[in-house]
């Protein structure tokens, strides 16, 4: 059993926490107050790479792999997690286009995303149901050359912001996977959800009336939408929610621990007392069994393992991970007095922001069931 | 106008650990052993600059280091960054060199590169920081040397102009070419690998030459060849004397003023 990274993706650690800690670290709260899009952001992740960690070399991406992709995600939550919420929304499309796309659309979508010169948004969930995708409404009427598309998204990452759209909707009753990009008739950007968490995050919907996209938007087979989404959801968003989760932990967590040895009461610093150390142990603990289980599932999909062989670990990671976020983050405002509720030491912030990973990329009732299932069969 | 640029380069413990480098009395060395090693920060500057320089004049990069094989990850982290060439110089017999030592390994490394336009330097190492490694080299190549650069262009006429810093202000100073220079951390912000440029690196060579591949006296190296020794290691401990001072204000200034002065901190 080998835990070390190989040497490619402790440079990459270390890089990404460098950018981290010196260009996003001074402005995290400024850009989070504002509650806007951090453009520059993202494409300053972009340039370095950080999209295109899955995408293949032909495309501009390094090829580095899942365990890379969810490694920067973390790097980059420590510090700042909507930046790492908007890094795994990129991801995941380009998972998508490049797990069940044409040659065409690879060549042509691809380079673009990874460099980040377009931005794209994955839209699955409707009003009627997240868990549920068989009720979904939104419909593909096939005519002639072109699909006429009706219906509407909600709670999609990126999708105000977004300039390649890919989406599920039906054709005969089957879903299947399509892309528009945004500006074609008929295609209708919502306005963003008023968000308690992940602030500067664009999340919202869009609609379609009567809406046509050429045949060659559809993405993968007819019909084939469901089990494209779930692979991406199983290997791409759920281990990247679950680091984004960690991430916040360990910021919540150090920003604490730095408090503990410094805040003096009695004549010494409270990470003296047992009762603190205590707090601490258990959050460190956590945080630990957190980051094994999330690098464990990406780990195996590195390996070559099947999308269902990484799903109940992705799972396993995206639960856990994301309800270790908000027990560190809580704690960690317990251990800071008052001052744990003060905004400018950011664990609100990062409380509020685990809240959102909750529903994210399948609720842990989902993740529940996924494994529920897997070990009961 | 090509320029071939070399960069010397070296490994130091981490800063932010240094306070868990333990000494040992006993064997007068310094144990670092778990420490995480890094490049030295201030030649991410001098990398920085020759990088620049290559993307406006043209030419090749050459990073050389003398140091352990540990040290090969700062070759990598420098291919990563863009340079055409990492190489280590590397032997058993460089241990315990001092500056002079370490100038002297460089100095011949270099020499076996063939034309040189300008060699750039941090200013200091983090762990030694004796900051004479640089004017060693030029001493030993034969080659003007500016220290303390914070902004430098080349001149049609084939000289580097450099705006060199001193206490107060700055000195105008230009230099031909070949040249020694070692730059500040005012120079430049350094860049960051990009991912593909770490993939990249890891597939690279880092060419390891030692003591017979670069045919030194093994008695102008490392220990042999140092003549400053190491005579003794210590601890400084600080602590602080605190002495409280009561009155008016005035009052106080004046005992304090009258206290410093016989602690010889005024005069
Ligand atoms: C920050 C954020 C970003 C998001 N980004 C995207 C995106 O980019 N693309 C996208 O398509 N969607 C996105 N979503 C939507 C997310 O996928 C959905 O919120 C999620 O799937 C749940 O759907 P729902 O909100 O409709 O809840 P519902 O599906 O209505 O669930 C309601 C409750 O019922 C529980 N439940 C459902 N089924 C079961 C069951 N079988 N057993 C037990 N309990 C069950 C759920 O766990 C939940 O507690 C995002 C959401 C958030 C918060």
């Amino acid at each position: 059993m080998d835990f070390n990274l190989t040497r490619e993706q402790e440079m990459l650690r270390n890089m990404v926490r460098e950018f981290a800690e010196k260009d996003l670290a001074p402005k995290a709260l400024e850009l989070d107050n504002k509650g806007e899009f951090p453009a520059d952001v993202i494409k300053k992740m972009c340039e370095l790479g950080l999209g295109g960690t899955l995408g293949k070399k032909e495309y501009g991406g390094s090829a580095m792999g899942h365990l890379a992709s969810i490694l920067s995600v973390e790097e980059i939550s420590r510090v700042y997690p909507p930046a790492g919420f908007c890094l795994e929304g990129i991801h995941s499309a380009i998972a998508l286009i490049q797990n069940a796309g044409t040659e065409e659309q690879k060549k042509n979508l691809l380079p673009r995303l990874i460099k980040g010169e377009k931005i794209p948004c994955v839209g699955v969930t409707e009003a009627t149901g997240g868990s549920d995708p068989s009720v979904m409404q939104t419909v593909a009427r096939p005519e002639g050359d072109e699909f006429v598309i009706d219906g509407r998204k909600v709670w999609i990452t990126l999708a105000p912001v977004a300039d390649i759209i890919c989406f599920l909707a039906t054709v005969d009753g089957k879903a299947t996977a399509f892309y528009v990009e945004d500006g074609t008739p008929g295609f209708e950007k919502g306005h963003r959800a008023d968000q308690v968490g992940l602030k500067s995050v664009p999340i919202g919907e869009f609609a379609f009336t009567g809406c046509r996209i050429p045949r060659s938007n559809m993405i993968g087979k007819e019909g084939g939408g469901l089990p494209a989404a779930l692979t991406v959801f199983s290997t791409v968003a759920r281990p990247n929610v679950a680091a984004i989760a960690l991430g916040v932990a360990e910021g919540a967590y150090e920003v604490a621990l730095k408090y503990c040895k410094e805040r003096k009461l009695y004549g010494a610093p409270i990470a003296n007392l047992q009762a603190i150390q205590f707090s601490l142990a258990d959050m460190s603990t956590e945080i630990e069994a957190a980051r094994w289980l999330c690098y464990y599932g990406v780990w195996k999909a590195d390996q070559g393992k099947s999308v269902r062989e990484v799903a109940v670990d992705t799972a396993r990671a995206k639960v856990f991970a994301t309800e270790v976020a908000i027990k560190t983050c809580v704690r960690a405002t317990q251990l800071m007095g008052g001052y744990g509720l003060s905004p400018e030491y950011e664990v609100i912030r990062r409380l509020q922001d685990a809240l959102e990973l909750f529903p994210a990329a399948g609720t842990s009732e989902i993740m529940r069931v996924t494994i529920g299932r897997s070990i009961t069969r | 106008m090509r320029l071939n640029i070399v960069v010397c380069i070296k490994q130091v413990p981490h800063p932010e650990h240094f306070h868990e480098i333990k000494l040992d009395p006993e064997s007068q060395t310094i144990n670092r052993r778990g420490i995480p090693a890094i490049l030295n920060p201030p030649d991410k500057h001098a990398l920085e600059e020759a990088l620049q320089l290559k993307e406006r004049y043209g030419g090749t990069i050459t990073a050389v280091s003398m140091g352990p094989p540990e040290a090969s990850q700062i070759m990598e982290e420098a291919y990563a960054l863009g340079v055409d060439r990492s190489i280590l110089l590397c032997d058993p017999l460089f241990a315990g060199a001092d500056t002079l030592a370490t100038a002297r390994a460089l100095a011949i490394g270099i020499q076996r590169l063939g034309e040189v336009d300008l060699i750039l330097c941090g200013t200091h190492s983090m762990d030694g920081a004796t900051g004479q490694v640089g004017p060693q080299l030029a001493e030993i190549l034969g080659f003007p040397f500016i220290g303390f650069v914070r902004k430098m262009e080349i001149q049609e006429r084939g000289t580097v102009l450099a705006e060199r810093t001193i206490e107060r202000g700055y000195l105008k100073v230009e230099g031909s070419l070949p040249l020694v220079l070692s730059v500040t951390k005012e120079i430049n912000t350094p860049r960051l690998p990009t991912v593909i440029g770490i993939m990249e690196a890891t597939q690279k060579e880092i060419y390891t030459w030692d003591t017979k591949e670069l045919g030194i006296d093994p008695a102008l190296v490392g220990i042999e060849g140092s003549p400053t020794r190491v005579s003794g290691i210590f601890e400084r401990r600080l602590s602080r004397k605190g002495e409280l001072l009561q009155g008016d204000p005035e009052e106080v200034i004046r005992k304090a003023i009258k206290r410093l002065r016989e602690l010889e901190a005024l005069r």
